[in-house]
């Protein structure tokens, strides 16, 4: 579904990610595993159309480096971490923001014939639906970042993009995020690609794994198929040890 | 004002910015009452006759003195107002100005070479010194991006806000010496910088009103894209917009509508920073009912601020920057101080 082959990217002249190819599957969730600066997002960014690149970024027949933002928009949606927030606009308001790419660009562009529905929809699947007229200056961390879930799902995009989006989040909120992904990539013609910083919860919901050090890929593989080795390799340290002896103090 | 419809609020609005306007051309040293001006109105668009008992004097005083004026007020408030949401938009800045491209500085500047040349008081000074110093602000603001993009490819926020007031000091140091230099004209200079809406007639209402109605028009119309990068510039871009195209455009417009209105009236401050913290407190953020409501407020309060400048001290004249400033600045330290608290 997402195909991206022999990247190069950066910031000025120095590129952060060098040479990096994977491809992520319908009804997956791909997770991207690295330790801090190794270019995680940095890829992402480049997949989403938002950093230049070199090589080739194709998904549902698209070259994503090439093609107009509005069609971008409409094949990836990008969720990232919650940033600061200046204007206090509705929940509503900010959901319907993502179905800005399938609107008519023309001069007399408004709102496309079944978007009140979509909107509505995106609203009740993400819980938000009792809440849409509350500011989202008013609302919790996680509240929020459904709300910014609801404005993807909107987007109605094939593929989401995830940079960190569970960062501030408690845990029940984390897992409820990554469930909800679960379930929209469950009719097998969608897919998540994501940046996550906590391995628990990569290696709980991931079907695939790709594994960066140092701006190239080390490997792509499936998340039963992980060589805990390689996990020690990108990290620097013995992350089984670690999670046992968490586990240890619990039991 | 909650337990108001979004519309009902809006038409609320319209009426007491026709209060405002009203009153604008109503109060001064020959009273003026609603129903005369209606009179005279009709008369010189539709020629109906004038009542026989009516003061000679009130036709020619409406229609060339005090009308083109509170229109005047009305478009330039209208303008800046509109700006400065956009460019808070724009920013993400709650504070930042649509003087902030340094369009400001630089009609401000060429405003001042004229007058201490002497062009200003020529006979071609009327018309050469708004358009000399609409070129300078417009050119300012190039500069301003140019040097922008020339550091920064990306043309981010932080960027722009750092070199546009960079600039701004740079160009105003230089009318500050220039100033100096020729204590002559000071004077004349610091009345120009404060902004003055008297002796104005149709001929400089024609261009502002243009301009004003053009661009308001055209931030309705980019009223999504101005939601849109209200979240931020990339959130903007991975939602569909082509972000430096529509950056480029907006950035053009606010310098257009800015230094149009400061070209013909001088710098009249905080306007464009006041004006969309009120209206988006009645109206909220959405764009759709943001710019148009700024549109309205802002005609609105500059008409009344004219007043004020015109008649607190009659028969001389408080200069009009000094009135918003006076109300507009103790508003912005509550802003700054009231969103220190949240952020706390």
């Amino acid at each position: 579904m997402l195909h991206a082959e022999h990247i190069t990217c950066g910031y000025g002249d120095k590129p952060v990610v060098q040479d990096l190819s994977f491809s992520a599957q319908s009804g997956q969730i791909l997770c991207i595993l690295g330790a801090n600066g190794c270019g995680k997002t940095t890829l992402l960014r480049a997949v989403s159309g938002l950093l230049p690149s070199t090589g080739s970024i194709t998904a549902a027949g698209l070259d994503l480096r090439t093609a107009p933002r509005r069609q971008v928009a409409q094949t990836v949606a990008f969720l990232s971490q919650l940033s600061n927030l200046y204007f206090s606009y509705t929940v509503y308001q900010t959901v319907e923001m993502g179905r800005y790419a399938h609107r008519s660009p023309g001069l007399f562009g408004g709102a496309a014939p079944g978007d009140g529905e979509m909107v509505r929809s995106c609203l009740e699947q993400t819980g938000l639906w009792e809440l849409r007229d509350q500011p989202i200056t008013a609302l919790s961390g996680g509240q929020l970042q459904r709300v910014f879930l609801a404005r993807v799902f909107a987007q109605d995009p094939k593929i989401i993009l995830l940079d960190e989006p569970t960062n501030h989040l408690d845990l029940k909120y984390q897992i409820e995020l990554m469930e909800q992904l679960r379930r929209w990539v469950a009719p097998g013609d969608r897919c998540v690609v994501g940046v996550l910083h906590d391995v628990n919860l990569a290696l709980n919901y991931a079907d695939q794994l790709l594994l960066m050090q140092e701006g190239r890929a080390l490997c792509q593989t499936s998340a039963q198929a992980l060589d805990p080795a390689l996990l020690d390799q990108i990290y620097g340290l013995d992350v089984r040890g670690y999670m046992r002896s968490a586990l240890k103090r619990w039991e | 004002m909650s337990r108001f419809s979004r519309p009902a609020r809006f038409g609320l609005l319209c009426l007491a910015a026709l209060a405002a306007v009203l009153l604008g051309i109503g109060v001064g040293s020959v009273p003026i009452s609603p129903g005369e001006i209606f009179q005279v109105l009709a008369n010189k668009l539709w020629g109906a006759a004038l009542p026989e008992q009516m003061n000679p004097v009130i036709p020619g005083l409406v229609w060339s003195i005090r009308l083109p004026r509170v229109l005047l007020s009305f478009f330039v408030g209208a303008s800046l107002a509109v700006s400065g949401a956009v460019m808070q938009s724009l920013l993400q800045n709650p504070l930042a100005s649509s003087y902030g491209l340094g369009v400001s500085s630089g009609a401000g500047l060429g405003a001042a070479v004229l007058i201490v040349t002497g062009v200003a008081d020529s006979a071609a000074g009327t018309f050469l010194l708004p358009a000399v110093c609409l070129c300078c602000g417009l050119a300012t603001m190039g500069g301003a991006l140019s040097i922008s993009t020339r550091l920064d490819r990306n043309l981010s926020n932080n960027t722009i806000i750092l070199i546009g007031m960079v600039l701004s000091l740079f160009l105003n140091a230089i009318m500050t010496t220039l100033s100096s230099a020729n204590p002559d004209y000071t004077q004349r200079i610091t009345l120009w910088q404060l902004g003055s809406l008297s002796m104005k007639t149709w001929q400089q209402l024609g261009p502002v009103a243009l301009a004003a109605l053009v661009c308001i028009l055209a931030f309705c119309r980019l009223a999504p894209e101005l939601d849109l990068l209200s979240f931020g510039e990339e959130q903007a871009s991975a939602i569909g917009m082509e972000r430096k195209r529509i950056k480029w455009l907006l950035v053009l417009l606010v310098a257009l509508l800015t230094g149009t209105a400061v070209a013909f009236v001088g710098v009249i401050g905080f306007v464009d920073l006041v004006a969309p913290h009120i209206v988006r407190r009645i109206f909220g953020p959405s764009h759709r009912m943001l710019i148009p409501a700024c549109a309205v407020f802002g005609g609105g309060f500059l008409s009344l601020c004219d007043l004020a400048a015109r008649t607190l001290a009659s028969p001389s004249e408080i200069p009009i920057g000094s009135i918003t400033a006076l109300i507009g600045a103790p508003f912005f330290l509550y802003i700054f101080f009231s969103s220190r608290k949240e952020a706390r």
